[in-house]
């Protein structure tokens, strides 16, 4: 049963007018107001530019074969001035000017993995992830390689850029984040 | 006084509103367990209490975010005790509402005419999970840290829009100052606007439907088009929500009892400061996170997922929806055999789950001290064990409570294997058992694998 809404100016014309006016009113509201917001939400956390190089160190720091633990330093703070965020990663220099820089997170579900020199194999503390020294996967449920840095070297300093995926043959596969 | 009541009368027939809120009647036979909702309420208005008070003192920053919960457990006059109500409170909260959830869903109240009813409480379930998952990243100590990544990660594993979520959640490409701000935000103004909102429009509902009746006697099956007359029928032999509101109230008190006495006896546990660096701590969730924590055992490689998004989507799917599947009239649990049996096995998995995320042994941390078992190993042994270490044969095995449980354990390994076979297994595991996940062990030296054979023959 519909209430009777008709009033002697209430054609049905106007009740249709009325509605789409309102609609287009409350949408045009929502759009001006949450078009910005979402973009101020967002856009940070998306931003392409902010892809910055970690100094790693001199070159002439990695003698060929051991993997070591460094602690880098971004060139550029990551969001205000004061941060000093630091990083972690594991490089293995291959002679000359050839190294691979492991992220240290596991890529089952991101807990850090640890190298045991001993051993010659990085363990994860979380799911039983182990992986060789070339980060293939040797046991427990990770999806693929230990995911690796692109890296560069100028006078003689070895620095650290975007992370990457490789797949089993450890041949790139994907930018970590698109 | 009786004058301002007149005044308040006259505008807003006070009297009438009160009476009709207090003395509804319910349906017969409403218990204890009926104290369940408004306890959850209870302890939902006072986390938002003391947490308004923590906000006094709490810094969102990574800079600051750690010190200020120092100050506030070290400085604060009472800051232990108004910290410790707001962290044990959190606990109980996840406790009581899950409780409530179980009886709702026990007695069949989530059936005609409460559907909605049903479908907003477990969006507040949802919610009340959500305010763990963001509140624990505040104290910005490693076990949030660590928490936190493995969290994001989790969500990243969707698929399609799995990259895009992870960052979004994040703020960026890491776990930092733009996810603790994120977090912050949406633990103090998001979700408790959400959570209220919602909140708002669940207890209208009981107030506009009335408690579901206790499905007993003729109540426990109920045909659609019987229930108004049985209901009303109900309430003419029931008391009135006044004389249950009682109940209630010793409930919160009790509640609240306890909650006083956790606060004030037991310590908050702080770690250390967040160190994105570590490469040594060992990441554990929160207590009510450990069954999908432990869930995860299940799903390598591609499956992976299944585990952290097909299934959790269709529980809650089944969840959500489960009062337009299931529309038989059985309320009672006995009446609906096939209902209560597929949730007692659930409840029972989350149980288990749950307990073996709780006693789940750990790999040793890093510099930890030598087991005295293992210091009063005889030498020929001792060596063995060192190469056990060195390998770091414990990041999959467990030899009396120690180690991670990946692999097998290994307590009692020389029971049911000799130092033969243990050699040319680690050697090469698939060789000797086909289907074998440990990785082989073929470039240790030959005397090593002696020793580390002889060490878990030992092992008795």
């Amino acid at each position: 049963m519909r209430p009777d809404t008709s009033t002697p100016a209430m054609t049905p014309g106007r009740r249709h007018f009325i509605t789409v006016a309102l609609g287009a009113i409350s949408t045009a509201i929502a759009a001006i107001i949450g078009v910005p917001l979402a973009g101020f939400f967002a856009l940070p956390a998306l931003k392409r530019s902010e892809r910055r190089w970690l100094e790693v160190g001199p070159v002439s720091d990695f003698v060929e074969g051991p993997i070591q633990k460094v602690l880098a330093k971004p060139l550029v703070a990551q969001v205000w001035p004061h941060e000093t965020p630091r990083v972690a990663l594991y490089v293995q220099s291959h002679g000359g000017r050839k190294f691979t820089l492991y992220h240290i997170h596991c890529t089952h579900v991101g807990c850090p993995v640890r190298w045991n020199a001993q051993a010659g194999r990085f363990f994860s503390p979380c799911h039983g992830g182990v992986f060789d020294k070339d980060g293939r996967v040797l046991a427990g449920p990770p999806p693929r390689p230990l995911d690796r840095y692109e890296y560069k070297i100028e006078k003689g300093v070895l620095y650290a850029g975007r992370l990457y995926k490789v797949n089993e043959k450890l041949e790139f596969r994907e930018w970590h984040h698109a | 006084m009786s004058r301002l009541l007149d005044w308040f009368q006259e505008r807003l027939a006070t009297r009438e509103q009160l009476t009709r809120f207090l003395y509804r009647r319910l349906p017969e036979g409403t218990t204890w367990w009926h104290t369940l909702g408004s306890a959850a309420l209870f302890l939902i208005l006072l986390q938002t209490l003391t947490g308004f008070f923590l906000a006094f003192y709490y810094v969102p920053s990574p800079e600051h975010a750690y010190d200020s919960l120092v100050y506030i457990q070290n400085e604060v006059p009472l800051g232990r005790y108004v910290r410790g109500l707001h962290y044990w409170g959190a606990s109980l909260t996840v406790v009581v509402v899950f409780l409530h959830l179980l009886r709702v869903f026990f007695m069949g109240a989530y059936k005609y005419p409460r559907e909605l009813s049903w479908v907003v409480g477990v969006f507040l379930f949802l919610l009340v999970m959500l305010f763990g998952f963001t509140g624990y990243l505040l104290p910005w100590d490693q076990k949030a840290y660590w928490a936190t990544v493995v969290g994001t990660h989790i969500a990243g594993t969707a698929p399609l829009a799995g990259d895009y979520l992870w960052r979004i959640l994040q703020g960026g490409v890491e776990v930092g100052a733009r996810t603790l701000g994120r977090f912050y935000a949406a633990h103090v103004l998001i979700l408790p606007a959400v959570l209220f909102a919602f909140i708002l429009v669940h207890v209208s509902m009981v107030i506009y439907q009335g408690i579901a009746p206790t499905p007993k006697g003729g109540l426990g099956r109920i045909r659609r088009e019987d229930y108004d007359r049985l209901y009303e029928e109900s309430k003419g032999r029931g008391e009135t929500f006044f004389e249950h509101l009682l109940r209630d109230g010793v409930v919160a008190f009790l509640l609240l009892l306890v909650l006083v006495w956790m606060a004030a006896a037991w310590k908050v546990p702080m770690e250390e400061v967040a160190d994105p660096t570590s490469t040594t701590y060992v990441p554990r969730p929160e207590w009510y996170f450990y069954f999908l924590f432990e869930f995860l055992w299940g799903f390598p490689g591609k499956w992976i997922p299944v585990a952290t998004f097909w299934i959790p989507l269709a529980a809650v799917l089944l969840l959500v929806l489960l009062p337009f599947y299931d529309r038989t009239p059985g309320r009672s649990p006995l009446a609906r055999p096939m209902a209560s049996g597929v949730a007692t096995v659930a409840l029972a998995a989350i149980v288990f789950l749950t307990y073996q995320g709780a006693t789940a042994p750990a790999p040793p941390r890093e510099g930890a001290a030598v087991p005295a078992e293992a210091q009063a190993l005889p030498p020929e042994l001792a060596k063995g064990r060192e190469v056990f270490e060195a390998q770091g044969c414990s990041a999959c095995h467990v030899v009396k409570g120690v180690g991670s449980a990946a692999g097998p354990d290994l307590t009692r390994a020389g029971a049911r294997r000799d130092a033969g076979w243990l050699k040319r297994f680690i050697k090469d595991p698939p060789a000797v058992r086909p289907g074998s996940e440990m990785p082989a062990f073929s470039e240790l030296p030959e005397e090593d694998l002696d020793a580390l054979a002889r060490y878990l023959a030992s092992l008795k």
